[in-house]
């Protein structure tokens, strides 16, 4: 990892960090190898996230991706995320596996919540959707 | 009761933020405190496991970037006030003890001299010390992982011991919660001459929250050997530069072996018990 002040700075004071209360939706993205997980509750006004937070059972880097990634999601609709979880994945083929997993593992999260609002449409009770890091880009849905 | 385990949880980090931060003779005053205050969470704590209410360990993110100790001061005297507030009227002998040790911390705080602080300047220097880039990375990222580990071990075997009536259990986890302190003071204070201090982040229940204790021993001492690595590491990184700062993380690499022999034995104790032998 290079460390740059914008690194040190999210390392020192992640942004976003910690459960939400009434929360409308929450994601799991979790590395079953290892056991680390990301969790991300966000709240929704008109299909755009109007709040979002994180918590990661995991290492530095992951918390790093989950300050940076929830900062550029939050304020943004459906769509936008969706696109931004796209460009992440995108950008994490060329990276190695072990470099990119902690980043991929807070994308999935993200789209996990995304999708768990969705299924919340229908079904109130509806779990939070945990998605499973692996080499392919398509995330494996289980079911906890 | 709650809320106030909640208070205290936060007043005690904070005002060991305040150690970390003060490079004077506050210092030592501020690790007493937030020692006091660690122990009044803790008594707390027993007290909702013997009531039944269900808590966590929960909280506030803690806001500590400031230029002078004395504005750091005035948050942990107010948040002190406020917890003395939720005292009142109590009529317990641990509401009184709390009392009275809050009143006198505060009107010691309110006397420590001022100190400008440079915990956050982000400098990355250790005084005397001429680390490479690559030397100052490696630390400043060790730095960061093993600072909030120890909190989250301080936490969690502070937890298990909350919840355990097994006096020689209680014996083991209670050397590893004293070890875990000694390398968070160490690691916090490096982080403040350099210039990087940052409160470690709110620890997800299911890290302490535990069901399979032996599960949780046996992946704690690989993540003990997984420490020691990074120890012997950072040992070799920084070693061209400053042989005293390699022979430091050589004392605390093996300082974990203990560590490792400890959780072996729980391991054997929990083995015992379940073999119902008796120790």
């Amino acid at each position: 990892m290079t460390v740059n002040a914008q690194l040190i700075e999210h390392m020192m004071n992640p942004k976003n960090y910690g459960p939400m209360t009434e929360s409308h939706s929450e994601g799991i993205g979790k590395n079953p190898q290892n056991g680390e997980k990301v969790i991300i509750y966000i709240k929704v006004e008109d299909d755009t996230i109007s709040d979002i937070s994180f918590q990661a059972i995991g290492c530095s880097t992951t918390v790093v991706a989950g300050s940076m990634l929830t900062e550029e999601a939050n304020g943004l609709n459906f769509a936008e995320v969706s696109t931004l979880i796209d460009s992440t994945m995108k950008i994490l083929e060329g990276v190695p596996t072990e470099d990119a997993v902690c980043t991929e593992m807070v994308a999935l999260a993200l789209k996990a919540s995304i999708d768990t609002y969705d299924m919340r449409r229908d079904d109130s009770n509806y779990p939070a959707i945990t998605y499973q890091v692996k080499d392919s880009c398509t995330p494996k849905e289980e079911r906890v | 009761m709650k809320t106030l385990a909640i208070m205290t949880h936060e007043a005690w980090l904070t005002t060991l933020m305040a150690g970390f931060m003060s490079s004077g003779e506050n210092k030592q005053r501020l690790f007493d405190f937030s020692d006091i205050l660690f122990r009044h969470f803790t008594w707390i704590e027993r007290e909702l496991v013997k009531s039944g209410e269900k808590y966590d360990y929960d909280r506030d993110s803690i806001p500590i970037k400031v230029n002078k100790l004395s504005l750091l001061l005035n948050n942990i005297v107010q948040r002190l006030g406020q917890i003395d507030l939720q005292l009142i009227g109590s009529g317990h002998d641990l509401s009184a003890r709390i009392s009275s040790d809050i009143k006198y911390i505060t009107s010691a705080l309110i006397r420590l001299p001022d100190e400008s602080i440079t915990a956050f300047s982000v400098e990355r220097r250790l005084d005397g010390i001429d680390l490479s880039e690559e030397a100052t990375d490696a630390l400043t990222l060790f730095l960061f992982e093993e600072s909030y580990k120890e909190y989250e071990l301080i936490m969690i075997y502070n937890y298990l011991k909350a919840h355990s009536e097994d006096a020689y259990i209680n014996r083991i986890f209670q050397i590893l919660i004293d070890e875990s302190f000694f390398h968070l003071k160490s690691f916090g204070d490096m982080m403040a001459k350099m210039g990087i201090l940052g409160v470690p982040r709110v620890i997800h229940k299911e890290m302490y929250q535990i069901d399979d204790i032996r599960e949780f021993l046996l992946a704690g001492i690989d993540e003990e050997l997984a420490a020691k690595e990074e120890c012997r590491k950072l040992s070799e990184a920084v070693s061209a530069n400053s042989p005293e700062l390699a022979k430091f993380f050589d004392f605390i690499n093996n300082q974990e072996n203990y560590h490792i022999a400890l959780m072996k034995d729980a391991l054997l104790h929990y083995a015992s018990i379940n073999n119902g032998e008796t120790k």
